[in-house]
């Protein structure tokens, strides 16, 4: 068991070092550096003034005048810095100085609530809160209406769902929400058009619009899973010795479709918080989808690496859970899943 | 294919209604410079910001010369619109397709050889897929833009090989875990004990088994890449040539929307049409791949 979880860290551990790679080589070849993003007004607007040797002392302390390989060991694992003594990189939790944020760690910028306030008034608090009321409609909305149309695959009900499904899923998101904040907020006025975020009821339409296309999405893999099943023989057999229709669903049917509906739903609600970057931008949300893309857009380096940490870390994580829960739910699973650990 | 169930493809009316968009739209993308009014990248500074030709109001009268008005710097918009699906269909016919070659071949090599490749190969898919895909591509693009002329046919290269790098990671699992299934059944074993070459069997065997999946896999991320050009541009970090600066000039419908954006108040159609337009081709091909599947499926009990 013990070797089993070790071995499973350290892929884990393997799939975030590569991600974190592939990211720290790519923001590296955009054009530019931190320093350099700001046209001249820009500049004045945010009195930055800076001038060569300043550059190049910000330069030094960041480390980027370093080569890019020692540049990235330095933000995994550690470096010495000025005067000898050794700090510790990523792997103990360190995600470094935010270059846009002057004076802020990356760590300071994402988890810390403004002052007196709980942990879910932080950045991070924000879109954890909005992708689990985005969570609660997905899995509220998209299995059951999965469920529905796959009992009666032939009736009017279904046929309207899986139009209503493709639908969803073919809209943009952020044109689904300039129409649901037209809706609601112009002709209806159940919200004002600029949301307060202290009031939970101005939640809703973010969450509603974050959560339409995995809906959607989760409503046809129920909806293929259960047909999947519904066709196999202990189905028919359940029927033919008697069992009530409803006994039948519940024990048989859905839970054998549970294990590829789960697999699905994992990664789907992680992509989320990917899925933020479009509605924070659009609601103007103090959450972390906005502050990556700024990041990116400004070249804020460790801001950029520790955002992708964060997300290859939740989605690794995330994937482990699944099979876990898999494991649990069918048995059929765990004798094969042991064979090919890494 | 030679079992596919015609008659009952072509009984339904989802298929018809699928296949008439389709065509209809196919036909706006490939008669685009001759159902265009304007060039669609040409400036006019005489006759910016107007509305639809319909509309006489205060803020101005629309012209008959321009059916759907002109955006910030003059240009055409429905000309715009209609070379926008020139660029929406080239990105699904050929991002999609290529992204499926990698992830065909990624996933074969991964379920046929076995060991040390297929770990390496389930590791990098691993690691591709717990990248967050919409700041990935952001990424791609920003750096494409620096290296790339700003041309149209470099902007479509972008999105190409943005959205090939982000979504072969998907068909790679999938297409190594029907290999992996088909590999352990009877007929695989027998052809390799008749003496089969590798070769035969995996043109023989394993593609013609995977194709099913390959196809309908494609089908599915159509709607993904048209809808993703469109975010991409909305964001303003698309291909187009939305604003100034070393922007790819290429007309399309992210670059609608990014002008539509701003326009909102003034001129809803630009935001309006390609949304629409967007929802009907998408809705087609989702409710296309959506009928396959049923039918195909009723046909094998």
């Amino acid at each position: 068991m013990l070797q089993f979880f070790l071995a499973k860290f350290l892929r884990m551990s393997a799939v975030v070092l590569g991600a974190t790679l592939i990211m720290f080589l790519l923001m590296h070849a955009i054009p530019g550096n931190p320093w350099s993003n700001y046209s001249e007004s820009t500049r004045l607007l945010l009195r930055i003034e800076a001038d060569e040797p300043v550059l190049n002392e910000l330069t030094h302390r960041f480390g980027l005048d370093l080569p890019l390989w020692r540049q990235f060991t330095r933000y995994v694992f550690g470096d010495f810095n000025g005067n000898g003594t050794f700090f510790c990189g990523a792997i103990c939790g360190n995600l470094g100085p935010s270059t846009a944020q002057r004076g802020r760690t990356v760590i300071d910028v994402l988890f810390a609530p403004p002052l007196g306030m709980t942990f879910w008034k932080s950045e991070f608090g924000y879109s954890l809160r909005l992708v689990l009321l985005g969570s609660i409609f997905t899995i509220g909305l998209g299995v059951p209406l999965g469920i529905l149309s796959a009992i009666k695959p032939k009736s009017a009900v279904s046929r309207i769902i899986s139009v209503a499904m493709a639908g969803l899923s073919a809209i943009p998101n952020f044109v689904l929400g300039l129409l649901a904040v037209i809706v609601a907020a112009l002709w209806l006025r159940i919200i004002p058009v600029v949301p307060y975020w202290n009031n939970p009821y101005h939640w809703l339409i973010p969450a509603a619009v974050l959560a339409a296309m995995p809906t959607a999405s989760v409503a046809r893999v129920t909806r293929a899973s259960l047909m999947n099943i519904l066709t196999e023989d202990y189905v028919r057999t359940a029927r033919a010795k008697g069992l009530v229709e409803v006994r039948v669903m519940l024990v048989h049917v859905l839970r054998n479709s549970l294990a590829p509906i789960i697999t699905f739903l994992g990664p789907t609600l992680m992509e989320m918080f990917a899925g933020l970057v479009i509605i924070e931008n659009l609601y103007g949300f103090p959450g972390i989808g906005r502050e990556y893309f700024e990041a990116v857009l400004e070249l804020d380096y460790p801001m950029i690496m520790g955002l992708t940490v964060f997300f290859s870390t939740g989605m690794i994580f995330t994937n482990f859970m699944v099979e876990i829960i898999c494991a649990v739910l069918d048995p059929r699973v765990r004798s094969v899943k042991t064979k090919g650990l890494f | 294919m030679a079992f596919f169930p015609w008659k009952r493809f072509l009984r339904s009316k989802t298929a018809w209604f699928s296949l008439l968009v389709m065509l209809v739209f196919g036909l706006v993308a490939v008669l685009a410079p001759w159902l265009a009014p304007h060039d669609p990248t040409k400036w006019s500074f005489s006759q910016t910001n107007l509305p639809p030709m319909w509309v006489n109001d205060a803020a101005g009268a629309g012209v008959a010369e321009f059916p759907l008005g002109t955006d910030r710097v003059g240009r055409d918009i429905l000309s715009r619109m209609i070379y926008g699906t020139r660029t929406s269909f080239i990105l699904a016919f050929t991002a999609v397709p290529l992204a499926a070659l990698i992830g065909t071949l990624l996933g074969l090599i991964a379920g046929f050889r076995g060991g040390r490749l297929d770990t390496l190969i389930v590791l990098l898919t691993d690691i591709f897929q717990s990248l967050p895909g919409i700041m990935f591509m952001v990424v791609l693009i920003l750096i494409f833009r620096s290296i790339l002329a700003p041309t149209w046919l470099a902007g479509l290269v972008t999105l190409v090989i943005g959205y090939a790098a982000v979504s072969w990671v998907s068909l790679a699992r999938l297409v190594r875990i029907n290999v992996l299934m088909i590999k352990s059944r009877l007929f695989v074993e027998a052809a390799a004990a008749l003496g089969a070459s590798r070769r035969y069997i995996i043109t023989h065997h394993l593609l013609p088994n995977v194709l099913h999946v390959i196809l309908a896999w494609i089908i599915n991320n159509i709607p993904a890449i048209i809808i993703l050009e469109a975010v991409l541009g909305y964001i303003g970090v698309g291909v187009t040539g939305a604003t100034e600066g070393g922007e790819f000039n290429v007309v399309s419908w992210g670059g609608l929307f990014f002008a539509g954006r701003s326009a909102f108040s003034r001129n809803p159609l630009i935001l309006i049409l390609p949304s629409l337009s967007l929802m009907l081709v998408c809705v087609s091909f989702i409710l296309f791949s959506d009928m396959i599947n049923e039918i195909t499926h009723q046909e094998q009990q």
